[in-house]
């Protein structure tokens, strides 16, 4: 077995046995069904908190009223009165189903008047109650509600310039996808370079690089390392990306993106441009890419500390850029063609979430597809070299950290 | 000065001495005279205004244990370094059987360096078995000889272990083992006695015998002159980055200016006989005379000297130890520098 192959089959079973790895897989599954499910469940508690009503006033207005309140979901009206106590408190409210807040209808000035008593002042808005201003406007003018809601309302026909998607529901479930992935690209770079990043750190530290270094050769003692997490990370990402698509057809259901198609059996039946495999294959290439990039870094960081005291100040400035990337894929999701997606689809160590993200909701020419792979292919050949450069030198090198100075120096000896 | 006379300094000669082999001409082919050693030529090594290494040259015979000795940042530990190729020379040259060392013999030598390091999470077995493979064993090959290892070390309750959870010497044995499963022709073993007890430093003593016996070259730095002593054929004494002393230990003691001399009883006939011999004066207790004298003083007529004297009890001329030649050397190469 070659060098390379020794270290990758050995960091493995390494990683594989050990218990973090094991936990990070799970609380990976965890965080993305949170990401997923989490709107769902926050606009569940959100609408059992705030939906149900007890209306008061007189019983014809309350007739009207309460089919207008219930038409869209907004509300839920548990409970009608005649009139509501002249000092309202919370414990009527609990008397009454627990209601999150009492209305008292009236017709003031010729327009109808709504008194709210919320529970909680910040649940409830003007928009909430525009349902009832055709209502209203039938009592200022006559004119029935339903004629004027028949008036105010304003047909839309989207008629997109991108031919990406067949509709906007497909666009919205190919948005929704496409977050979930960057989630999970980030996630499994995050993860799996600090992986190496602790892999190195614990050679370093334990002198074990010095047998290493006079053993084998460092390039292939770094180069085994990074397969090794690579192996592991595609795993976990396979793992992820599986949890990803079995929870985001009910995340998306939940949100009424894709109104009315929620089965399973429409979702994956092929329609959906998304799926289609080449993506996916684009989302295991630029996490490769991402990865080797970040993975060569956090090694060549790692080799230059003697303490893992040190470990925050090496890895806090590739950190950044991380971080910053995921927030840059969010603006290109929504952005996929303005000037700073385009650009930043290009920049190394950036480019894998951006490009991925942009390429996920828009067309991309053939052309930036080819210029982005070659870009990043040449990254990773830069940072990997650079990075063999300084970890042959970094991992004898015990003392105070280098200045950024000696590290450059060291780059180019 | 006394340093530049003294016959094991090498300050001006900056050429290794006392051993046949070691009196490599710069044009002396290393393919007829290295064909079974180690020989390191000159070497030097700077690190960026640093020298640490200034020039030192060694041979290793396989068979032997050879003692790289030297106050702390004399230079061995880069001198090992350059060996196993962690660090490549500035200048001279370093070869192995006659030839040159690249990365495919390097994976036959074997290294315990200063600084102890294993994996902790790893298991004992397995952190043996990943370095024999590492160093070119088949995985049942390295499997075999781990467990034979363990055995010999007595570390067969740790051997499921993980490291992190031995103690320092235990380590220390399994770091060893990790060094040798390949049995490789040259073994470099740094401080290998450092944080020993008695009986575990016996026991990696006798290991380092066995395997020379087996027909390695080791070289081995240490601060243990017992140890160090009793383990190697030959030394190599360096300061500041340069060779101040090369040979057996026979050698250096031939070449070694002074001898104790021990005499019972302490009386000033006897006293009076050694200040006629030009003795300086000596280390009393009231029963013991101690005196430093010339290796070029005529002993036997300075004992019918003494006994001619008073009523000689004891005459004792003692050999120099390891550590006296080796204090000694680099005490005469403090006062020289500081000159």
């Amino acid at each position: 077995m070659s060098e390379i192959g020794l270290v990758l089959v050995t960091e493995l079973m390494r990683k594989i046995r050990s218990s973090v790895f094991i936990m990070a897989t799970a609380l990976g599954v965890v965080a993305i069904a949170v990401v997923l499910q989490g709107p769902r469940f926050f606009m569940h508690l959100e609408q059992s908190s705030s939906d149900d009503l007890i209306v008061a006033g007189p019983p014809a207005l309350q007739a009207r009223v309460d089919p207008m309140l219930e038409a869209h979901g907004a509300f839920k009206v548990v409970a009608n009165v005649d009139r509501l106590p002249s000092s309202m408190t919370t414990a009527y409210l609990d008397a009454h189903h627990h209601a999150a807040a009492a209305i008292a209808l009236s017709v003031r000035a010729r327009r109808l008047h709504v008194d709210v008593f919320p529970r909680d002042l910040n649940a409830f808005n003007e928009v909430q109650f525009r349902a009832l201003a055709p209502l209203s406007v039938e009592i200022a003018t006559g004119v029935p509600a339903q004629r004027v809601a028949g008036a105010i309302a304003v047909d839309r026909t989207l008629h997109p310039l991108d031919t990406r998607f067949a509709d906007g529901r497909s666009a919205a479930f190919a948005y929704g996808l496409a977050f979930g992935l960057i989630f999970i690209l980030y996630f499994a770079i995050i993860l799996s370079s600090q992986s190496v990043l602790a892999a190195v750190a614990e050679e370093k530290t334990s002198r074990i690089a010095e047998i290493l270094v006079a053993t084998i050769s460092p390039s292939n003692l770094l180069a085994g390392k990074i397969f090794a997490t690579a192996t592991l990370a595609l795993a976990q990402v396979a793992i992820w990306v599986a949890a990803a698509i079995v929870l985001l057809p009910t995340s998306m259901s939940a949100l009424g993106i894709s109104s009315g198609a929620t089965s399973s059996a429409s979702l994956y039946g092929g329609t959906m441009p998304i799926f289609e495999p080449k993506l996916l294959i684009a989302f295991g290439l630029f996490f490769v890419l991402g990865y080797l990039q970040f993975a060569s870094a956090y090694a060549a960081a790692a080799s230059l500390i003697s303490r893992t005291e040190d470990l925050g100040s090496v890895a806090t400035p590739i950190v950044l850029p991380v971080v910053g990337a995921f927030f840059i894929a969010q603006y290109a999701l929504a952005q996929p063609n303005s000037p700073l997606a385009v650009v930043s689809s290009f920049l190394p160590f950036i480019s894998p979430f951006a490009f991925f993200a942009r390429m996920a909701v828009t067309n991309v020419p053939a052309w930036q597809f080819a210029l982005a792979i070659a870009i990043n292919l040449t990254s990773v050949i830069i940072a990997f070299w650079a990075a063999g450069r300084i970890y042959r030198v970094g991992m004898l090198l015990y003392g105070k950290l280098p200045s950024p100075r000696q590290i450059w120096a060291t780059i180019r000896t | 000065m006394y340093l530049k006379t003294h016959p094991l300094v090498l300050l001006r000669a900056r050429r290794p001495l006392l051993v046949a082999t070691e009196n490599l001409a710069r044009d002396t082919s290393l393919t007829i005279v290295g064909r079974n050693m180690l020989v390191v030529d000159h070497v030097r090594r700077s690190f960026g205004s640093v020298q640490a290494v200034r020039d030192v040259s060694l041979t290793c015979r396989r068979g032997s244990v050879h003692g790289l000795l030297g106050p702390n940042g004399a230079g061995k530990t880069t001198t090992m370094r350059m060996i196993l190729g962690i660090y490549p020379p500035d200048a001279g040259t370093i070869g192995w059987m006659g030839g040159a060392i690249d990365r495919k013999l390097r994976r036959r030598f074997g290294y315990l360096p200063e600084e102890r390091g294993l994996y902790g999470k790893m298991r004992v077995f397995d952190q043996m078995v990943y370095f024999g493979r590492l160093h070119g064993l088949h995985e049942s090959d390295a499997r075999k000889r781990a467990e034979r290892w363990i055995e010999t070390l007595g570390l067969g309750q740790y051997a499921r272990r993980s490291c992190s959870e031995l103690s320092k010497g235990n380590q220390q044995k399994v770091q060893m083992a990790c060094a040798v499963l390949h049995e490789p022709e040259l073994l470099v073993l740094d401080e290998p006695f450092a944080g020993l007890d008695p009986v575990n430093a016996v026991v990696m003593l006798e290991c380092i015998r066995a395997i020379a016996e087996d027909g390695a070259a080791v070289l081995l730095s240490s601060h243990q002159m017992w140890q160090i002593e009793h383990a190697c054929s030959a030394f190599t004494i360096i300061g500041a980055g340069e060779v101040r002393a090369q040979g057996t230990l026979d050698e250096l003691r031939r070449a070694f200016p002074k001898r104790k001399v021990r005499v019972v009883p302490d009386l000033p006939a006897i006293r009076a006989a050694f200040a006629r011999y030009g003795a300086p004066p000596p280390l009393a207790d009231g029963v013991v005379l101690a005196y430093e004298l010339p290796t070029t003083t005529d002993f036997g007529a300075l004992l019918r000297e003494a006994v001619a004297a008073g009523p000689v009890e004891s005459f004792q001329r003692e050999e120099p130890s390891l550590n006296e030649i080796y204090v000694d050397l680099l005490k005469c190469a403090a006062v020289d520098a500081a000159a």
